[in-house]
């Protein structure tokens, strides 16, 4: 075929139109408030936890204001389907990092722009196991969370419906349970997974759960398998707050200012906060009012805004009264064991998240380490997969053109492992300044004993596997995954930053809610649980209505679920072989 | 330079240089006038100068792989790389407006130098020449991965992070341009850019084994293995962004809005090809043939991955 069918491909917005993805639009005037009106809810960063918290608040008929410091993208113009052309989806803004074991930040982290990281993963939405909030107390490593799995079940499979996830009718590990859209089909990293792990007794779970839509949902396309998923999904078929639950907020009369960073955080009399100050697209200093703000800025720029609002009776920073405001930070285990075969694999075909094992997440007596670890397919596109070449097998010159020649020989796993929480790994403020004026974020981490074992174990685990897929050659390189941590919520106000429901112990009408509240983090990939505290903190901020609005405490009483708040399309699906599930979900 | 200075012999441990292999030449009076300098006012790097070496300008040597099967170069072709016929570029009436522009823009509207002072540049073109070796490219279809590079530097475009143990990457790179001139001086007595491509390959193999020497003074300042990776991920970014390196290695390019439906067995689509491999061997003795660990045997600095893929 010389020439599509229909003729070139035309989608690119008119002047005017919002487009996300072929189908879907924002085609409502969005709502402003002026800067000088109060509104109720001021959230900062519109990404995983921001998107669904507008959504959420705005449909329960609150005033709410979210300030996003990226572009609030118009996909068909501005996304591409091309590796180095997605270099604007990344917080590129410098940030230091260090220590024994420094994390690569940039591409591998937080978003920049409506939709933060979920524009730019992978798309696994594991659930966390029931184990993982009390790892202290069954494990004695780490710390319990102040919830437990079971206050946040109902929101895991809310959001696995609202997303929507698309997986297999029974997923065997932690709590089991089936999810209501089907699972996609395999492609050739996720053969080489499904027949190592299967040649070795190891169960695995093949064509999800990921948050891509396996067939079309609402205004929403269906997967088209290109492999660009952490390049931004320009079909829509992947989740990102930005398709699932910003258009509705905005139709609910939600306000999105982006291209606008918070410097600080304001506080008032009375140990209450006020509002931000943010500096516009014209990078102008202006304020936003508000009777509650809510941080959403991820693992780094939560802990910095709180630094960087340091005033008289805060010199430590807001919020930090326990003095662990940018600690405990954590990130996965994310090596790649790359193997290569005598067939042709093609890694970029099909979305590089498809099929994992969970086999080897609980702790287990015979290891000489605590918790455990996931294995995942993965797709490097050829840029990426250069890089790991370069690390994994020390490629250069000639050697890096032969390898890469072979491109469509490898096949690339992912090691998914929970590294442990440790005080020493910070989010500080650095001696640099960005182009504000404002100290960027020093990251500083380092591995301890448990991480390591941890990692070689794992590592040498999916080695196996490979090789019993048929690999000839296996190599790897030692990376890290998902930035969390860093404010974390506990029972306890003088070793936690925030309570189970993300509200400050020192600051009552501050609230943080996204990755950064993770006391620790499984091996499961944080994204669905990030999304499901969000929806759960909503709920209780919309049950706490009047306190709001009256400036009272706050009951910290569990709020019942909204099912009513869901975006249009999620209520009255089930899940195939567990009707319990479908007749318990509104 | 001619092919018959390449040296055959086997590759050395890495750290121990044989006078076999580095022929020990006593840096002269006039080789050191081809010493890059730079001025450095305040501990502020400013663009790098070296005096140029003359009028003796050679081009660029020969330094093809080997057809193993007839023993003899192979000859430098339009498309290297096991699919020939595939051609990512005749599918662009099926991409999305957007990409198209970007991928076009690319290949057609390559930036010019306006970073590298004109002396780094020659010396740049030198590094890259061996960090992703194009010899068996034809001239037209060479990538021209110093531009990009400048580009970049142009801009300031950063990943969004810094290494604490690194200077920012404008200076990183100026820092070790001059590190690499003291390298091939202090190995072969002469600047980098008059060196055979043996010879360029053994002075960056010091580098990215993490044990370089000469510089001792530039490595106090930044990272031997963090700036290797620097260099290396700025050429691949610019190498693999390209068309042809996808055509190169059979990566489908841009696939929206058209996707993929044979994702079982390797299979091509319609528009793709099936592989034809062919085999080749590197320049004989050609060190970066050798895939060493990246930071030295010891593994000790063995940095961690860079790219999000999970």
């Amino acid at each position: 075929m010389k020439e599509p069918l229909l003729g070139s491909f035309k989608a690119k917005p008119e002047p005017g139109e919002h487009r996300l993805g072929p189908i879907q639009e924002i085609h409502v005037p969005m709502r402003k408030y002026s800067q000088d009106e109060e509104v109720d809810f001021c959230i900062v960063g519109v990404g995983s936890a921001g998107g669904v918290l507008l959504q959420r608040l705005a449909r329960a008929g609150f005033r709410v204001v979210g300030l996003e410091a990226g572009p609030f993208w118009n996909t068909e113009r501005d996304w591409v389907s091309d590796e180095a052309g997605s270099y604007k989806l990344y917080w590129n803004d410098l940030r230091i990092t260090g220590g024994k074991n420094p994390l690569a930040l940039g591409a591998n982290n937080s978003g920049h722009g409506v939709g933060g990281g979920s524009v730019h993963w992978a798309g696994f939405t594991p659930r966390f196991h029931p184990s993982d909030f009390r790892v202290c107390s069954r494990d004695g490593v780490g710390v319990d969370w102040p919830i437990s799995y079971w206050d946040l079940k109902p929101y895991y499979a809310l959001l696995e419906k609202e997303m929507p996830v698309a997986g297999p009718a029974y997923y065997p590990w932690g709590d089991p349970h089936g999810y209501t859209y089907g699972p996609h089909p395999t492609a050739g990293v996720s053969n080489v997974l499904v027949n190592g792990c299967t040649r070795l007794g190891i169960g695995v779970s093949i064509g999800g759960p990921v948050a891509i839509n396996s067939g079309s949902h609402a205004d929403r396309p269906h997967c088209i398998y290109r492999g660009f998923c952490i390049q931004g999904c320009k079909v829509g078929a992947k989740q990102s707050t930005l398709v699932s639950h910003v258009p509705d907020a905005i139709n609910y009369g939600a306000e999105i200012r982006d291209n606008c960073m918070v410097s600080r955080i304001e506080m008032g009399p009375q140990g209450r906060v006020t509002g931000v100050t943010y500096y516009d697209p014209d990078k102008k200093e202006a304020r936003q009012k508000a009777r509650v703000v809510i941080v959403c800025g991820y693992a780094i720029e939560t802990p910095r805004l709180l630094l960087n609002s340091a005033c008289p009776g805060w010199e430590q920073g807001l919020a930090n009264s326990s003095g662990t405001v940018g600690k405990y930070l954590m990130a996965q285990a994310g090596n790649v064991v790359m193997g290569r075969f005598d067939e042709l694999i093609r890694m970029y075909k099909g979305p590089p998240a498809n099929s994992l094992t969970e086999e080897f997440y609980e702790t287990d007596p015979k290891h000489d380490f605590a918790r455990g670890f996931a294995v995942q397919t993965v797709g490097p596109l050829p840029i990426a997969f250069a890089k790991q070449m370069m690390v994994a097998k020390g490629a250069w010159g000639w050697g890096l053109r032969r390898v890469m020649m072979d491109y469509n020989h490898w096949a690339p796993l992912g090691v998914l492992g929970e590294i442990l929480p440790w005080e020493d790994n910070t989010v500080t403020l650095a001696e640099e300044k960005d182009q504000f004026g404002l100290p960027v974020a020093r990251v500083t981490f380092n591995l301890h004993d448990n991480d390591r074992k941890l990692i070689n174990f794992a590592t040498k685990k999916v080695e196996d596997i490979l090789i019993a897929a048929g690999a000839r050659e296996v190599v790897q390189e030692q990376r890290y995954a998902h930035l969390v941590g860093a404010c974390r919520m506990g029972s306890d106000p003088k070793t936690s930053v925030v309570d189970g429901f993300g509200q400050s112990h020192d600051i009552p009408n501050l609230f943080v809610c996204d990755g950064s509240i993770l006391p620790t983090q499984g091996s499961a990939n944080p994204g669905l649980t990030i999304q499901a505290l969000a929806a759960r903190t909503a709920d209780y901020l919309i049950s706490e209505r009047e306190n709001i609005l009256e400036g009272r405490p706050f009951s910290r009483i569990s709020p019942p679920v909204r099912h009513d708040l869901s975006p249009e399309g999620t209520s009255g699906r089930g899940v195939p072989r567990l009707k319990g599930t479908a007749l318990k979900v509104k | 330079m001619s092919a018959a200075d390449f040296n055959p012999n086997p590759i050395p441990e890495q750290g121990v240089y044989s006078s076999a292999v580095a022929p020990a030449k006593e840096p002269g009076p006039t080789s050191a006038g081809n010493k890059l300098k730079s001025n450095r006012i305040d501990g502020i790097i400013r663009p790098a100068t070296f005096e140029e070496p003359g009028t003796d300008d050679e081009g660029p040597v020969e330094n093809l792989p080997v057809d193993v099967k007839i023993g003899q170069p192979l000859k430098s072709r339009a498309q290297p790389g096991y699919y020939p016929g595939y051609n990512t570029l005749s599918q662009q009436k099926f991409w999305d407006e957007a990409t198209r522009k970007v991928v076009l823009s690319r290949v057609n509207e390559v930036p010019p130098i306006r970073f590298f002072t004109p002396p780094e540049h020659k010396l740049m073109l030198a590094i890259c020449a061996r960090l992703l070796p194009q010899d068996d490219r034809d001239k037209e279809h060479k990538i021209p991965i110093v531009n990009y590079i400048d580009d970049r530097l142009y801009h300031d475009r950063i990943e969004g992070y810094r290494f604490e143990d690194m200077p920012p990457d404008r200076e990183a790179h100026r820092l070790g341009l001059e590190a690499i001139e003291a390298i091939a001086h202090k190995m072969y007595g002469h600047s980098f850019v008059k060196l055979g491509p043996l010879e360029q390959e053994q002075v960056l193999q010091t580098i990215h084994d993490g044990n370089p020497p000469a510089g001792e003074e530039i490595w106090q300042r930044m990272s031997v293995v963090r700036y290797w990776t620097l260099l290396m991920q700025d050429a691949i970014e610019a190498y693999y962004a390209h068309p042809y390196a996808w055509d190169e290695i059979g990566f489908g390019g841009p696939a929206y809005p058209r996707g993929y439906l044979r994702q079982q067995n390797g299979m091509a689509e319609p528009w793709e090809k099936d592989e034809q491999p062919y085999p080749w061997n590197a320049p004989p003795g050609s060190p970066s043939a050798g895939y060493k660990p990246l930071g030295g045997a010891s593994g000790k600095q063995t940095p961690v991955g860079q790219e999000g893929t999970h």
